[in-house]
């Protein structure tokens, strides 16, 4: 027992956390002592050292679990264990539960991870269309049903749709670029565990004295810092969740920037490098913002600070503008990687070049560029000064056209292709049409009037999803499944793939095209109970989400069957060209045994003779080089 | 932290079976440039809390900067300070040169002069939050004075800890002419530390 | 892949990427973004135009659809003619696309529409904003005060200098009104869907806008910021009355307001109890009981509130009265806290709440 107490992992992380919270509980009587607030009721007053210990157990699990030993050998100037990989690499699926420094590992951590909470986060969903379905009270009541759509939103943004990103990107990413890894590899690991962190936090929120967190995804002072304790669950979780994520950039930047194979220049990269690279600097320069604007509602919360209390001089308005400058351009950190798995998965299964594989690039870092002048855009009804709306309007409109060169560059792609019907494809396409939705739609909200009428409606509520399940799930979807053969070492059921996509398509419709109809008729958003005329339109959407949810279940059984007992995938199913694809399936625990080298662009399919990563020990430095994008041949008849 | 795992991470050469030795396709020495990068979203952090300074002090009704009711900020004390902090980043940048001669002396002496600069620097902020006369809860001004330069008391003691594990490593006789990396990354990170707080006091003390 | 022939070589596509076959495409696609529109149009997407604003924001959709349908319509062309048309045929399996890398004026062209597109849109919708904000050029313009609180709206009037207030918004017909906008807690917004604008109540300022009601009628005030548990119940009404009736009613509100002082105490007018539950009061702003409780003998139906003939069986005037002074002081169950406005102590007098706890205490007897 003491040994498995002084080893890292589980019982040492439990028996950690029990001293943490002896701690908190300490530190918070201490405090209260000094203060004077001496009555023993008042010692163990929850709000005090819940707060603490939501701080404090973290890391105690963290400490224990193992995932610091290694910098504090190195801290104190011992001399840090040799590298023996005993951290690397899985043995067994407990592996997967313990601190790992392969990126194979971490990716799938993440991947499964994620996975769940979109499930977790669906379940809400269905909780709220459920008591939607009818006017007046079902099921919940207001309070509830606040907590509901606001933790909804929140797991599937901080908990799905970002991590999911990083875990597909963690797994192919240092294979496509030929690093044997990623540059640092702790770290990488370090942030994976801070993701469940905050997923329990999330969670627990529904067990605090007053309930979950109920103020929205966006958490608008001064309803937020007025909240009951569940609200700080949420301020807490977020700032774990952003540190997760800044630490995946700084760790994806590095990698790229540094690691990447002999003779792959930038422009030999594959798009997703590149997704990935605009989305680590979007992370690294917005996430900041999110974490400091949380930050200033706990102390406002906790300790009765003045930021957003107007009567003392603190200004409302400073919230938003602090918390749209991260989540603006958290949007497109929640899209670029996808346009990334899009790009990827287009070229492979219709067998032709990425179409303007510059402009494809370049429109990525314009987006990001542009992705920090628009944040405005969700406070035209806010009553900020009304000078800024406009310069905003036009920012944001102009948007539409670097994502306009992709989408159509896309579309050339496909052109005269010899294209694979098979499920991710499937995805990429329904993607390519549902997001040119959403983004329709977005542009629609960027016309002030127009958004003055819809903004805080129903017609919101359907822009999110076109774009968040329309757009960036769709694409997740799409990369899990090209990607499923590398990551498991097994085919997925392609029927039961094509199934789930048909169903998915057909009621991820049904449910969320009638909400613009809706919003723009009237139906404000946040609302448990609604006027009468909408009563058919919530029925007919609530039943489709119903399906909705149903078709991601087969989906589920799909992963989890095909994963256990699925045909083995051959190194390179999709024959594509990028390196990821030309190792074993799953790839071999170091990647490769020597790095290959680059002498081509990574889609050239259809070009005689073109090569893209060159194998074995003596690889020329430069064989014909052909990078991408070059406007080689005069295209045929276009 | 980041800083302190990236030596971990590479160069150590393998002679046992493990990953092959990663292609380097920059110039740029990976440690740097992760702090680099660490530190522009520090540097975003700040932002945050400018922009809440900005907000309070320019936008927001009835905006006002101190004295705010009869309060104003010890300027003069915390000029000396800032002079105390100016002058640990020169006798870190000492210590850097020294061991960069091989002067193991100038490194410890360096080190050690650093480390209790930036010790009484805090010593001194604190003693200034104790004696300043009103309290964040007062009103949105003081809200934004102490979370500024609560923010910055915050990097000054992660920058000790770091220091504090170089300078023990200094006496334990790391660090040589060839690898003293572990005494640059965090290095960078103190003369950030520094810069930081010229401009969060030529912002709250002296406009 | 280098071996594997491309299809340009091996077949010539049979035909399916021919110029005939993009003509189709093209037609196809012209007649469903015709259609498209034409759905668009006919859909009857908003609520009744309330306000000469209303028009122009209108206007302002119907364009940006008949812009948006054909982006739309040609992206979802182009992916349904290349899966249709160059989807892998049998025996296909090993050929490759031809290797287009791409092609400088195509780019520069879907660059520059989309941009034109966008430039434009954005100029015309920069106009009808400066329209739907500017001043009216001629006419009085009323300015109305209103109070966001959790979870109602009060609206401030000052006619002619005599100042009152109401809980429900009456204003006249065709003039010009100016709303200024507050909050007495948290963030709220005031929204009229018949009239099209929105704006949030902010703490610590004042926020407004402007709008000219052309439509006589009564229409829901909505809160459209999440407020906390009342925010879905958080509605009021707005009475557009031809200028006559609506000055009749200033009449109506200002006299009471100048009698009462001199009224004193005694001889305080008899309270009409169901009255106040169904109507609430007027010049406090007191919500209507009514709006949220359902009640047989005053013939409400609000749905917000428990039933109060269920809950109300047997219950005492104390509780009633702590009901209405202290709503959160014992919670109905299955309802929450602080919806029920903690208000009504001061917003009604104590001669009303007494009447107002007999009535309800018969009405519990019966
Ligand atoms: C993946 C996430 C994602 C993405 C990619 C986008 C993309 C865009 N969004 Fe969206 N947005 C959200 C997620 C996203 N949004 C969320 C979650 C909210 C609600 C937050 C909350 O309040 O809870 C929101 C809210 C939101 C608002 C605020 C509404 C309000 O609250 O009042 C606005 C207003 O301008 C807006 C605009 C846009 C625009 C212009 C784009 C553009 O980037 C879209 C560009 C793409 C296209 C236009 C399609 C492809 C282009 C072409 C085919 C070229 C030709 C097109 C034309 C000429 C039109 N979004
Ligand atoms: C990635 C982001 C994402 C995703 C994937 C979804 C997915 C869904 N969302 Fe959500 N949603 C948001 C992001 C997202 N949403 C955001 C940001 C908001 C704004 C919140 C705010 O206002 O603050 C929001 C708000 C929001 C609202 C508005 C709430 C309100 O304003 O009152 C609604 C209402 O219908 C809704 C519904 C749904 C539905 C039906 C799904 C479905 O697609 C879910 C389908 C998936 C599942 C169902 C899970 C898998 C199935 C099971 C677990 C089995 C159980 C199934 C059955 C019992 C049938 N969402
Ligand atoms: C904004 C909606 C709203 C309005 C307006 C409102 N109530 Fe309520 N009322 C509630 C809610 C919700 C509850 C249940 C929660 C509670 O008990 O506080 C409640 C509870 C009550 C109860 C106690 C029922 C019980 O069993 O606990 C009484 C009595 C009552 N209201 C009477 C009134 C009267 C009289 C008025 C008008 C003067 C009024 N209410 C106005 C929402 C409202
Ligand atoms: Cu008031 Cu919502
Ligand atoms: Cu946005």
């Amino acid at each position: 027992m003491t040994v498995r107490v002084r080893q890292p992992g589980w019982t040492r992380a439990a028996a950690f956390m029990l001293v943490g919270f002896a701690f908190s509980v300490g530190i918070s009587w201490l405090v209260r002592m000094l203060y004077g607030h001496g009555t023993f009721r008042h010692y163990l007053e929850a709000e005090s050292f819940v707060l603490i210990s939501m701080f404090v157990l973290p890391f105690a699990f963290l400490i224990g679990l193992g995932a610091f030993d290694y910098w504090f050998y190195w801290a104190a100037g011992r001399p840090t264990r040799p590298e023996d990989h005993s951290g690397h690499g899985a043995t067994s699926w407990k592996s997967y539960f313990y601190p790992n420094t392969d990126h194979k590992v971490i990716g799938i951590q993440y991947t499964v991870h994620s996975f769940f909470f979109l499930f977790v986060g669906g379940l809400m969903a269905m909780l709220m269309r459920a008591e939607l379905a009818q006017p007046g009270r079902q099921f919940v009541d207001s309070n509830t049903f606040n907590g509901l759509f606001s933790v909804h939103a929140s797991i599937l943004i901080f908990l799905f749709i970002i991590p999911v990103f990083a875990g597909l990107a963690n797994y192919v990413l240092p294979l496509m670029i030929g690093a044997p890894d990623m540059a640092v590899p702790r770290l990488n690991a370090l942030s994976f565990w801070l993701l469940p962190i905050a997923g329990v936090l999330m969670l627990a929120s529904f067990f605090a004295p007053g309930g979950s967190f109920a103020s929205g995804w966006t958490a608008y002072a001064p309803l937020s810092t007025s909240a009951p304790l569940g609200q700080m669950f949420f301020t807490v979780a977020v700032q774990f969740a952003g540190a997760s994520s800044i630490a995946t950039a700084l760790n994806f930047l590095v990698t790229i920037i540094t690691m990447r194979a002999p003779g792959m220049s930038f422009f030999r990269m594959p798009l997703l490098a590149w997704a990935n690279f605009s989305t680590s600097l979007l992370v690294v320069i917005a996430t900041p913002f999110i974490a400091a604007s949380q930050f200033f509602v706990l102390l406002d919360y906790a300790l009765g600070f003045n930021f957003f209390n107007a009567a003392k001089g603190g200004d409302v308005l400073m919230y938003q503008h602090v918390f749209w400058f991260y989540s603006h351009p958290a949007v497109y950190i929640m899209m670029l990687p996808g346009f990334g798995i899009v790009s990827e998965v287009l070229s492979v299964k219709s067998r032709k070049p990425i179409f303007g594989y510059r402009m494809m690039a370049f429109s990525l870092l314009a987006i990001v560029i542009l992705g920090f002048t628009v944040w405005a855009h969700h406070m035209f009804v806010s009553g900020m000064q009304s000078w800024i709306r406009v310069p905003m309007m036009i920012t944001t409109a102009i948007i539409a056209v670097p994502t306009g060169i992709k989408i159509f560059s896309w579309l050339a792609t496909l052109w005269r292709g010899v294209i694979r019907l098979d499920t991710p494809m499937l995805f990429a396409l329904g993607f390519l049409t549902m997001f040119t939705c959403g983004g329709i739609s977005g542009v629609v909200l960027s016309m002030i009037p127009i958004d003055i009428h819809v903004s805080d409606t129903y017609f919101i509520v359907a822009h999110i999803h076109y774009v968040l399940f329309g757009g960036s799930l769709f694409t997740i979807f799409a990369g899990v499944y090209y990607w499923f053969p590398k990551m498991t070492g097994r085919m997925y059921d392609e029927k039961l793939g094509k199934l789930h996509f048909w169903l998915t398509f057909v009621f991820f419709n049904l449910t969320f095209a009638p909400m613009h109809l809706i919003g723009v008729k009237g139906m404000p958003r946040r609302v448990a109970d609604y006027a009468d005329q909408f009563a058919t339109w919530n029925l007919i959407i609530s039943l489709a989400s119903f399906a909705l949810g149903i078709s991601t279940l087969v989906f589920a059984y799909n992963m989890i069957a095909s994963w256990r007992g699925g045909a083995r995938a051959s190194a390179n199913p999709w024959n594509a060209m990028t390196l990821e694809w030309q190792v074993s399936s799953p790839a071999p625990v170091f990647n490769f045994d020597q790095v290959p080298t680059v002498v081509g662009g990574p889609y050239e399919y259809g070009v005689p003779g073109a090569v893209h990563g060159i194998f074995g020990p003596t690889a020329p430095a430069e064989a014909k080089p052909t990078p991408a994008g070059t406007h080689g041949q005069p295209p045929a008849t276009e | 932290m980041e800083a302190a795992s990236i030596p971990a991470a590479h160069g150590h050469d393998d002679h046992h079976h493990g990953p092959p030795p990663a292609n380097r396709s920059s110039r740029v020495e990976p440690a740097l440039l992760g702090m680099m990068l660490f530190i522009i979203s520090e540097v975003m952090v700040f932002g945050a809390f400018f922009t809440a300074y900005f907000f309070i002090r320019v936008v927001a009704t009835g905006h006002t900067w101190f004295p705010v009711n009869g309060h104003d900020l010890p300027v003069a004390v915390a000029g000396v300070n800032t002079a105390i902090l100016v002058s640990s980043s020169l006798t870190l940048h000492w210590a850097q040169t020294s061991i960069k001669n091989g002067n193991r002396f100038g490194l410890q002496a360096g080190m050690t002069a650093t480390f209790l600069l930036g010790l009484t620097f805090l010593f001194i902020q604190v003693n200034e939050y104790v004696h300043i006369g009103f309290a964040a809860q007062d009103n949105a001004q003081a809200t934004v004075f102490f979370s500024l330069t609560g923010l910055h008391g915050a990097h000054v003691t992660i920058g000790l800890l770091l220091l504090g594990m170089v300078t023990v490593r200094a006496y334990k006789g790391h660090f040589s002419p060839e690898h003293h990396q572990g005494l640059e990354v965090p290095g960078i990170y103190w003369h950030f530390v520094d810069v930081m707080w010229i401009v969060v006091y030529t912002s709250v003390y002296i406009l | 892949m280098g071996e594997e022939s491309t299809r340009a070589e091996a077949d010539p596509l049979g035909g399916r990427g021919s110029r005939r076959a993009i003509q189709q495409m093209v037609i196809v696609g012209l007649i469903a973004s015709a259609l498209g529109i034409a759905l668009g149009l006919a859909i009857d997407w908003f609520p009744v135009q309330g306000t000469k604003q209303a028009d122009k924001i209108d206007t302002l959709w119907d364009v940006l659809i008949i812009c948006s349908v054909p982006v739309f319509v040609l992206v979802t062309s182009v992916v349904l003619f290349s899966a249709r048309n160059f989807r892998m045929r049998p025996g296909e399996e090993h050929l490759d696309g031809p290797p287009i890398h791409g092609n400088t004026r195509l780019e520069v062209v879907w660059t520059a529409i989309p941009a034109i597109m966008l430039v434009s849109l954005c100029s015309y919708a920069y106009i009808v904003l400066h329209d739907i904000e500017k001043a009216p050029a001629s006419g009085t313009e009323r300015n109305i005060a209103v109070h966001g609180q959790q979870f109602t709206w009060t609206f401030d009037y000052n006619e002619g200098g005599k100042k009152f207030s109401s809980a429900q918004l009456y204003v006249p017909e065709g003039q010009s009104v100016h709303f200024n906008v507050r909050t007495r807690d948290v963030l709220h917004d005031f929204w009229v869907p018949a009239w099209r604008m929105k704006i949030d109540a902010v703490p610590g300022i004042t926020t407004s806008y402007r709008v000219t009601p052309t439509r006589p009628g009564t229409y829901p005030v909505v809160c459209a910021e999440l407020c906390g548990l009342g925010h879905a119940f958080m509605r009021q009404t707005a009475h557009v009355l031809p200028k006559a009736q609506f000055d009749a009613w200033v009449a109506k509100m200002t006299k009471p307001a100048a009698a009462a002082p001199a009224a004193g105490g005694g001889a305080a007018p008899a309270v009409d109890a169901k009255a106040l539950f169904t109507q609430g009061e007027q010049q406090t702003g007191a919500t209507a009981c009514g709006a949220c409780h359902k009640l047989a003998d005053a013939g409400t139906a609000g749905g917000v509130g428990p039933d109060l003939n269920a809950v109300l069986k047997g219950k005492d005037a104390a509780f009633i009265r702590q009901s209405i002074l202290q709503p959160d002081a014992d919670v109905a169950p299955g309802f929450s806290k602080g919806i029920m406005p903690a208000t009504y102590g001061k917003l009604l007098s104590k001669p009303e709440i007494d009447a107002m706890v007999k009535y309800l205490e018969e009405v519990a007897a019966k």
